[in-house]
C-alpha cells in the first residue's frame, strides 16, 4: 500500500506506506536541504503507568518513570551502545520520552541509509541485564535532580499536580530517585513487548530521500531481524478522573530570583482524537491569542504596569483523555496577575472579540503553520504527535480557514471557568 | 544553496544575501558592532527601549497587531556577546509573501525595521521615559533571572571569575547597579552613536531576489551616518598553568562543576581548527570522552560537555553531579584532559569528532538563524571562510595537530555551584 498525500498550499507532499508487519512509515521530501531526519516513534509514555503486558490478562501498574527510563536502556548493545555506531557515521542521535509517546531519532547529513538501519535495528533489539540496568539509576537520578533545580519545570509540573487529581499527567515523566529504583531488568522487558512492536509505532523521515530505497530497506531489516507477534490493541487502564481541579493554588520555594506563576485552566470537554480533537487545539491557541496575546488589551496593560514582562507566554494542550489552557511568566505579584486575569475572561464572556481580531490571528496562525515546514526536525516531531491523536497535520491549514468564530467563543465560555483553574506558584526562597 | 553575496552599502554597513530556494520565510536580521566597554548595560538596553514602539506604531499594541496581519511575522531584538564586543541585533522571520495572498510583505518588513531602528518616540532629546523606566526593570529582572537557570548561572559565574580582570567578565545584558544609575541622556547619547558609528551587518535569507532586496534595504534605510567607529580586538590572554578553585553555595538539589581553561588560541589563527576538533573529541557529544567517562563509565551524571567560547579563547567543562562525587568527579574530567595530550586519542574518536563537526556545520546549512550566525561570526572576526571553506578545513585537520595544540590548553579556574547543607570540598 503506497499512497502519496500532497498539500498544494504548502508546496509539500507526504508519502505513506504501511509494511507488512504493520509499522506505518512517512516521509517527507525535502529537495535543496543539507540533512536528514528520521524519528522513530511509538504511542507509549509516562501515562501508560497501567496496561495489559502482552500476552496476559491482567493488567499491572509499574514504577513511575519507566518509560523513559526504557528509552536510556534501548542504547545499550551485547556489544558497544548505539552512540559509537552513530558517532562513525556521524550522525546526531538523541531521544525524547513525553506523557504520551517515546521517539529516538537522529539527525544526519550523510550516510543516511546506515543510520536508519542504525536506528531501526537498536530500538528492535532491547539488550537489558542487571548491571546495565543499576548503571542508568546514577544518571537518571542527576537528571530527575537537575530537573528539581529546574523552576520553569517545577511551576509547570506542579501545575499538573494542581489540575489532576487521578490522571497520570499530574506525575513527572521521570519518576522519582524513588520509583526508578524499583525498576529491573523483567518490568523493562515486560514494557517493551507490550509497547515497542512496530505495529504500534511510526517512522518519520524528513529530508531529501529516496522513498522507495526506505520502504525497501526497512522491509529487509524485518525480513532479518524477526519481529515477535503482535497482541492486538493494547489495553491501557486509566484511572477516572473528577471533575474540578484537585488544588487551587500550588506553590514551592526555590532558589529564583522572584516568583514564576503559571495559571492553568483544566478543560473538561474530552473530544478523543480526530479532527475534532484538532478544532479543539486550533480554537484554544486562538482563544488564548486573543484574550491575551502581544496585541490585546489586557497583555499591554499588564506589561505597561510592570506586571508581566516578554517572559509571559501561554500553551493550549489538547490530548485524547484530556487538556489544559496555561498562561505563565514571572512576576512581582503573580497573585494580581491571576486576579486581573480572572476579571478579564468575565468581561469577554459577555463582551467577546472583534470578529477583525479573530481574522487577524487566523492570519497569524496560517504563517505559523507555513513556517514550520522550514524545520525538518519540528515538523517531524509535529507530525508524529499529531498522528498519535488521529490527526493529519496536512488538515492543519483546511482546519484554520473553515474555523468559526461562534465556535471560538463557544469554546472560550465552555473551557474557561475559574472554578476548574489552578494557580502554579515559585516563590524565591528567603 | 546558493553562496553568501556581500554587499557594501557603504559607511560601514554590509549587506549579506543568502538566497536559498528551499526556505518558506524570509528571515531578517539587522547587527550592530558595539565595543563591551563601560557602555554596556546602555547598549543592552537600547534595543528594549527601541522594541516598545517608534513613529508610526506607538505601542506595543499597534506593533503585534502589525505583525499578526503580516502573517505572524516574527519580530525580536536583543544582545549577544561575541568576545569582547555586543552585538545589538534586531530580527524579523516572515512567511514568504509567494506562499500568502498579500503582496508588499518583505517590503514592508525592511520599512518596519528602519522605523523601529532609526525613528524612535523621543521626549526633550531624549527616549520617552516611561518605556525607559519600565525596561530598565524589566531589563534588571531579566539580569537577576540568571540565577533561575543554574546551569547558565554556573557557567557565566565561571566565566566571571576567571576573567575577573578583563572586560570579558562584563554580563552580555549589564549590570544592576548601572541600571540602578541610569542616565537617561547618556543612553539617548549612546542610541546615536550607534547609529552614526557602529558597524553595521545586515543579513537576509530565504527566497529572495538579491537585486529587490539591495532595492528595498537601500530605499528603506535611511540612517544618518558618519565615520563608522572601529571596535578593539578581543584580548586573548596568554596564560601558563595557573588554577585557582571558588566555591559557592545555594539551595539547590544538585552540584554544577565548571572548569574555564585557556586555550591561548585567536579564532584567526590555523591552531584553530585543530582546537575545535579537540574540544569535540573531550566533550563535543555522545562520542566524546567526558560523555563516554563521567557519564556512561562512572554514572556521575547525566550531562558532561566541553564547549569553546571561542573570540575569547576560552574552553569551558561543565556537569551536574552529586555533591559527594565532587572530587571523583574532578578527577575523571582532569584525566581525559590529560589524555588529550598524552595523545590517548583513538582514531575511532577522531573520525567520530571530525564527522560530527562536519555534521552540525552542513546542517547549519538548512537554518536561517545559524546561517546567519555563522557569517556575523565572520563578520565579527574579519575571516571570510564560508561553511564549506570551514568544514574543509576542519577536514584537513590531522590527529597530531589535536595534541600539539592541546598542550596549549590550560587550567584557569575550577567552579563549583554546590548545595548548601554539603560537605566541604574534599570531604
Amino acid at each position: 500500500m503506497d499512497k502519496s498525500m500532497e498539500n498544494k498550499f504548502l508546496r509539500e507532499k507526504i508519502i505513506y506506506n504501511k509494511l507488512k508487519v504493520g509499522l506505518d512509515v512517512y516521509i517527507l521530501p525535502k529537495p535543496g536541504y543539507s540533512r536528514q531526519f528520521a524519528i522513530y516513534a511509538t504511542r507509549y509514555g509516562s501515562n501508560d503507568s497501567q496496561f495489559v503486558p502482552l500476552g496476559k490478562n491482567e493488567a499491572i501498574t509499574v514504577p513511575d518513570g519507566i518509560a523513559h527510563f526504557l528509552e536510556h536502556k534501548l542504547f545499550e548493545e551485547e556489544e558497544g551502545n548505539v552512540f559509537e555506531e552513530y558517532a562513525r557515521l556521524g550522525a546526531q542521535p538523541n531521544a525524547f520520552t513525553n506523557f504520551n509517546m517515546t521517539a529516538y531519532h537522529f539527525t544526519s547529513t550523510g550516510n543516511f541509509y546506515e543510520c536508519l538501519d542504525v536506528l531501526m535495528g537498536f530500538v528492535g533489539r532491547p539488550y537489558f541485564t542487571d548491571e546495565n540496568v543499576e548503571k542508568e539509576k546514577g544518571i537518571i537520578a542527576q537528571e530527575i535532580k537537575m530537573y528539581e533545580d529546574n523552576p520553569y519545570w517545577r511551576v509547570y509540573f506542579n501545575l499538573l499536580k494542581g489540575l489532576y487529581h487521578e490522571y497520570p499527567v499530574r506525575k513527572d515523566i521521570a519518576g522519582t530517585v524513588e520509583s526508578i529504583y524499583k525498576i529491573n531488568k523483567e518490568i523493562l522487558y515486560e514494557c517493551y513487548r507490550t509497547f515497542y512492536h512496530p505495529s504500534n509505532m511510526v517512522l518519520f523521515i524528513a529530508g531529501d530521500v529516496d522513498a522507495d530505497r526506505v520502504i525497501k530497506q526497512a522491509e529487509e531489516l524485518f525480513a532479518k531481524q524477526p519481529v515477535y507477534e503482535a497482541g492486538g490493541e493494547i489495553e491501557r487502564i486509566f484511572p477516572d478522573e473528577p471533575k474540578g481541579v484537585a488544588q487551587a493554588r500550588i506553590e514551592e520555594k526555590l532558589a529564583v530570583s522572584r516568583p514564576m506563576f503559571a495559571l492553568g485552566f483544566k478543560d473538561e470537554d474530552i473530544t478523543g482524537g480526530g479532527n475534532r480533537l484538532l478544532e479543539k487545539i486550533i480554537a484554544n491557541e486562538i482563544i488564548l491569542d486573543m484574550l491575551v496575546g502581544p496585541s490585546s488589551d489586557i497583555y499591554n496593560s499588564l506589561y505597561e504596569e510592570g506586571l508581566i514582562d516578554s517572559s509571559f507566554g501561554t500553551d493550549y494542550t489538547g490530548e485524547r483523555n484530556y487538556g489544559h489552557a496555561i498562561m505563565s511568566g514571572q512576576s512581582s505579584d503573580p497573585e494580581k496577575v491571576a486576579s486581573i486575569l480572572y476579571d478579564e475572561i468575565d468581561k469577554r464572556k459577555s463582551q467577546p472579540w472583534d470578529q477583525d481580531y479573530f481574522l487577524r490571528i487566523k492570519k497569524k496562525k496560517t504563517g505559523q503553520y507555513i513556517r514550520l515546514f522550514n524545520s525538518l526536525e519540528s515538523t517531524s516531531i509535529q507530525f508524529v504527535s499529531m498522528l498519535f491523536r488521529d490527526i493529519n497535520l496536512f488538515d492543519y491549514y483546511q482546519t484554520i480557514e473553515s474555523m468559526t468564530y461562534d465556535y471560538v467563543i463557544r469554546e472560550f465560555k465552555q473551557l474557561y471557568d475559574k472554578k476548574n483553574s489552578c494557580l502554579s506558584l515559585i516563590l524565591p526562597r528567603a | 544553496m546558493s553562496n553568501v553575496i556581500i554587499k557594501d552599502l557603504g559607511k560601514g554597513i554590509n549587506l549579506h544575501i543568502i538566497p536559498d530556494k528551499k526556505f518558506k520565510t524570509v528571515y531578517i536580521s539587522y547587527c550592530f558592532h558595539r565595543d563591551l566597554d563601560e557602555d554596556y548595560t546602555y547598549n543592552a538596553l537600547i534595543p528594549a527601549v527601541l522594541k516598545r514602539g517608534c513613529k508610526g506604531y506607538e505601542d506595543q499594541k499597534k506593533i503585534g497587531a502589525f505583525l499578526e496581519e503580516q502573517y505572524g511575522a516574527l519580530f525580536d531584538v536583543g544582545v549577544q556577546k561575541r568576545g569582547e564586543r555586543q552585538i545589538l541585533r534586531f530580527t524579523m522571520d516572515l512567511v514568504n509573501e509567494a506562499y500568502t495572498a498579500k503582496d508588499g510583505l518583505l517590503a514592508q518588513s525592511f520599512y518596519f525595521l528602519n522605523r523601529i531602528i532609526n525613528k524612535p518616540l523621543l521626549e526633550n532629546s531624549a527616549f520617552r521615559e516611561d518605556y525607559v523606566s519600565q525596561e530598565k526593570e524589566n531589563l534588571k529582572n531579566k539580569i537577576q533571572a540568571l540565577i533561575n537557570d543554574k546551569i547558565q548561572y554556573s557557567i557565566e559565574r565561571c566565566i566571571q571569575e576567571m576573567c575577573k580582570d578583563e572586560k570579558y567578565s562584563r554580563f552580555v545584558l549589564g549590570s544592576v547597579e548601572d541600571l540602578e544609575s541610569l542616565d537617561s541622556e547618556r543612553l539617548y547619547k549612546v542610541y546615536q552613536d550607534m547609529i552614526v558609528s557602529s558597524p553595521l551587518d545586515i543579513f537576509v535569507v530565504g527566497d529572495v531576489d538579491v537585486e529587490k532586496v539591495s532595492f528595498l534595504i537601500k530605499n528603506s534605510l535611511d540612517l544618518d551616518r558618519a565615520q563608522t567607529k572601529v571596535i578593539p580586538e578581543t584580548i586573548i590572554k596568554r596564560v601558563g598553568v595557573k588554577q585557582r578553585e571558588v566555591v559557592e553555595s545555594m539551595d539547590v538539589a544538585q552540584a554544577k562543576l565548571n572548569i574555564g581553561f585557556r586555550t591561548n588560541t585567536s579564532v584567526r589563527e590555523n591552531e584553530y581548527f585543530p582546537l575545535v576538533v579537540y574540544a569535540s573529541i573531550l566533550g563535543g557529544g555522545p562520542h566524546s570522552k567526558l560523555f563516554i567517562n563521567v557519564r556512561e563509565r562512572s554514572s556521575l551524571a547525566y550531562y558532561a560537555f566541553a564547549r569553546l567560547e571561542k573570540y575569547k579563547g576560552l574552553m569551558l567543562i561543565g556537569s551536574g553531579i552529586d555533591q559527594k562525587h565532587y572530587q571523583k568527579a574532578l578527577d575523571i574530567i582532569m584525566e581525559q584532559v590529560k589524555d588529550m595530550e598524552k595523545a590517548n586519542i583513538s582514531d575511532q574518536e577522531f573520525t567520530a569528532a571530525i564527522n560530527a563537526i562536519t555534521t552540525s556545520l552542513k546542517g547549519a546549512k538548512d537554518e536561517p538563524e545559524q546561517l546567519v550566525s555563522y557569517y556575523l561570526g565572520n563578520a565579527v572576526t574579519g575571516a571570510n571562510f564560508t561553511l564549506d571553506d570551514f568544514i574543509e578545513k576542519i577536514q584537513q585537520v590531522k590527529l597530531e595537530d589535536v595534541v600539539e595544540v592541546s598542550k596549549r590548553v590550560k587550567v584557569d579556574t575550577v567552579y563549583l555551584l554546590s548545595p548548601k547543607e554539603g560537605n566541604s570540598l574534599n570531604g
